[in-house]
């Protein structure tokens, strides 16, 4: 459900499931512990997320952070856009543009 | 009035169902796309709810969904077996440094749910729960959906 690409000093995260729900949000959280320095969620395959769903995708962030690692979005819908801002979500990942990953690399 | 009756076991596996009927009723009733997405997350909360917080994930327990089509504008009722004497609050508004702090990383279903419908209704009694959402096809048309209902 989860597929880590290393791209130099950052590691993008497909998220290969298109519900991050309560059910799946599990495996997410199987995966916290494992960011790099610099840690992308590739949101591209994912058409539904709940709160269930955010909070594993909370608790990946929080491991990270812990380890000093930051973890960015790219490829999130207009609509998970608008759930990411209303529960600031975003302050924690923020969302990158495709120009945005490239000057990262 | 157009009326579908789902019961599902608590099992958040079948959340999953409930939403895939959600979102295909939003869609034949003619809401847009986006709000067929905010009906989707808002109903996927209130039925996770009732199997968590109602059923407590007792699988042999339903939890029961009606979906009752007006002329525009949709209600959605979910109803559990659990024993509350008071609706469940919103506990947070949003991730804060603090909850992250305390490690409250859930809670968050709630406000969601009012921020995606137009209003909400809370019941209980010996029987169980009840949570009602109603979401409007035309949200400033507020008189001719009081008719309606």
């Amino acid at each position: 459900m989860i597929q880590m690409e290393d791209r130099g000093n950052i590691a993008i995260v497909h998220i290969q499931t298109p519900s991050i729900d309560a059910v799946s949000a599990r495996e997410i959280e199987e995966f916290c512990g494992r960011s790099r320095k610099t840690t992308v969620l590739d949101f591209a395959e994912v058409a539904f997320i709940n709160s269930a769903g955010i909070s594993g995708l909370l608790k990946f962030i929080v491991a990270a952070r812990k380890r000093g690692h930051v973890v960015y979005a790219i490829n999130v819908s207009p609509h998970h856009r608008k759930i990411f801002k209303m529960v600031e979500l975003s302050r924690f990942m923020p969302i990158l543009e495709a120009q945005e990953l490239a000057q990262l690399q | 009035m157009t009326q579908v009756e789902m019961r599902i076991p608590s099992d958040l596996i079948f959340e999953r169902v409930v939403r895939a009927a959600a979102e295909e009723i939003g869609r034949q009733m003619g809401f847009s796309s986006e709000k067929v997405a905010d009906l989707t997350l808002a109903v996927s909360e209130a039925v996770t709810n009732a199997i968590e917080h109602g059923n407590r994930l007792q699988r042999d327990i339903d939890v029961g969904i009606t979906f009752r089509m007006g002329a525009d504008y949709l209600e959605v009722r979910v109803v559990d077996k659990g024993q509350r004497d008071r609706p469940l609050e919103i506990r947070r508004r949003g991730i804060t440094e603090e909850a992250i702090e305390h490690g409250e990383l859930r809670g968050l279903g709630l406000y969601l749910i009012h921020q995606l419908v137009d209003r909400v209704e809370f019941s209980s009694d010996e029987e169980g729960n009840a949570f009602t959402m109603w979401l409007h096809i035309n949200p400033g048309n507020g008189q001719s959906r009081r008719e309606d209902q």
